[in-house]
């Protein structure tokens, strides 16, 4: 599904460019859900954004349904990956079915109508996401976990094939987030998504994950099983 | 479109028509429909009365909806022209232009001067809004950029101080009333030329009303969601500008309708849509003004008061009610 060939990522500014992670190789497969853990700063949030397209590879490749990502449009990768990110958003009169109907965006005609297809598109997002009920609420009413469910509700309605969350506990009490990995789990499995999800909740990344990318300190990097990535953590 | 946004469009409409009519016959002078075949009343109609209407309507349509793009894409409710600097910028490159003319060009023709001033007007409007982006892109805190916009104004605003102090009496005298802001100085002859812009910079903003629901979560997600947001940011830009600055050329610069109306219209009618939003705010910008306008005519006998009295009046009591529901501005 999507491929990691060699890639160097990090940021352009002009004529220079700063690397923050180099030559890294994984492979993300239909179905599984990818942990991403390492220390703070040393590049996961920079991974994330590569792959989802928002800034470019230094050097090397992400394939993407056999082709290089880089060669998609916004519009085409908007209909491949959609995103959870940490940002918090609000204001603007937006409703949670606001929200949850941006991620029909990449379908809508130039004036942004939804059509009746649209629609039940989102109160079927709405529904598998257990949160039919805070559809008309506004955004800023909503505490943190169903602001989270909101953002999944969103990428669910996007009908992309792969969902990319950057620290979605981050600010979530305990149930909150067993919740949200039995939601991003029921994604993988029953809908055969490919999830990728960034965090420092390891127990929960241990329990969940199919697979664990780890970026460590000095620049290299382990893509294992779980069982394996957790002998790093217990010395 | 929902059914209740044709109501709200068709009781939008009905309200506009009506306080266009008003306008135009009540004032220092009250007009009826027979008076017109007088031929001093008729004079007064039409030279007078008919422009400032429809400046009127076009000013605070245009205002507003500049307003309301500008708070869209910094997501922040505080912005508009008037309280970041556009409509100072604008003003000050409409005095350079102005003395520059009285100069050296004098004697230029009425169409090529209008021309010519409405073009300052634009690049001093486009200068200060890229500016107050790159501030916007600096910091992500609503009231820093708010901050920043103001100081830019007075920064401005000294130099055109500078100006009005060094031009000649009369040129002072024109300045400074320009500068309350006012829609009856234009003629038939500037309505040509402002009345198509406007129209058909309005068609062109409601095919941006896609790419602007997305930006309303952020820039990161809207990118995500498939819209090209340097493209957007470049878009709103150049059309705030125009309008700003074309209305700052024939009106002053004026005060507070592009930052009130787009807050009123979304505590009013509770949409997120753009679309409608934009629709909403183009109509209530139009009775704003002409309200604003109509008052100015009637509270004083002999003259109209400037209208920026009246603006200001009504809109600096909205941005303090804003400051204290800090729910609003997001910070």
């Amino acid at each position: 599904m999507i491929e990691l060939k060699n890639l160097h990522i990090g940021y352009k500014n002009g004529q220079i460019s700063t690397t923050v992670f180099s030559n890294l190789n994984a492979n993300f497969s239909k179905g599984e859900l990818i942990g991403l853990v390492g220390n703070n700063g040393v590049g996961k949030s920079t991974l994330l954004k590569t792959i989802f397209g928002s800034i470019k590879p230094i050097k090397g490749q992400i394939i993407l349904d056999n082709k290089n990502s880089s060669e998609f449009s916004f519009q085409e990768m908007a209909k491949r990956i959609s995103v959870v990110l940490t940002d918090k958003i609000g204001g603007f009169n937006l409703t949670a079915f606001d929200v949850v109907a941006s991620g029909r965006v990449p379908y809508l005609n130039a004036f942004g109508q939804l059509s009746e297809a649209d629609r039940s598109i989102i109160e079927n997002s709405l529904e598998q996401i257990g949160i039919s009920a805070l559809a008309s609420k506004l955004i800023d009413e909503l505490s943190d976990g169903q602001r989270q469910k909101v953002m999944i509700a969103k990428s669910l309605a996007q009908q992309t094939p792969v969902i990319v969350l950057d620290e979605p506990t981050a600010f979530l009490d305990h149930s909150s987030k067993l919740q949200l990995f039995k939601i991003i789990k029921q994604l993988c499995k029953e809908q055969n998504k490919t999830i990728i999800v960034s965090s420092h909740d390891l127990d929960m990344l241990f329990k969940n994950a199919d697979k664990i990318l780890y970026l460590k300190e000095e620049g290299a990097f382990e893509f294992e099983k779980p069982e394996l990535i957790k002998n790093y953590f217990t010395s | 479109m929902t059914n209740k946004f044709i109501l709200n469009i068709i009781l939008l409409l009905a309200a506009t028509v009506v306080l266009f009519f008003a306008n135009l016959f009540l004032g220092s002078v009250n007009l009826s429909f027979s008076d017109l075949h007088d031929s001093m009343a008729s004079v007064i109609f039409y030279q007078i009365r008919l422009p400032k209407s429809f400046t009127a309507v076009f000013a605070g349509a245009s205002l507003a909806l500049c307003g309301m793009l500008m708070q869209a894409l910094f997501r922040n409710p505080l912005a508009g022209p008037y309280v970041l600097g556009v409509s100072s910028g604008a003003s000050l490159f409409v005095a350079i232009a102005i003395i520059i003319m009285n100069n050296s060009l004098m004697g230029l023709n009425y169409f090529l001067g209008k021309t010519l001033i409405s073009m300052a007007s634009v690049a001093g409007a486009l200068l200060v809004t890229i500016l107050i982006l790159f501030v916007s892109k600096k910091t992500k805190n609503n009231i820093t950029v708010l901050l920043v916009g103001i100081m830019l104004s007075q920064i401005l605003g000294a130099f055109q101080g500078l100006i009005e102090f060094m031009a000649s009496p009369n040129t002072l005298k024109s300045f400074v009333v320009w500068g309350m802001g006012s829609v009856s100085g234009t003629g038939m002859n500037d309505v040509m030329i402002m009345v198509p812009v406007c129209l058909l910079v309005f068609l062109a903003c409601l095919f941006m009303a896609k790419p602007l629901n997305a930006i309303l979560l952020n820039e990161s997600y809207a990118q995500n969601l498939g819209i090209n947001v340097n493209q957007l940011r470049t878009t709103v830009i150049i059309i705030t500008a125009v309008l700003t600055g074309i209305i700052t050329a024939f009106c002053g610069p004026i005060a507070f309708v592009g930052l009130s109306v787009p807050i009123a219209c979304r505590l009013l009618f509770k949409t997120s849509d753009q679309l409608q939003q934009m629709v909403y705010c183009i109509f209530m910008g139009a009775i704003v003004l002409l309200v604003c306008d109509t008052l100015c005519q009637l509270l004083s006998n002999n003259f109209a008061l400037p209208i920026n009295t009246v603006t200001t009046l009504i809109g600096s009591p909205v941005v303090i009610y804003l400051l204290f529901r800090s729910k609003l501005i997001g910070q």
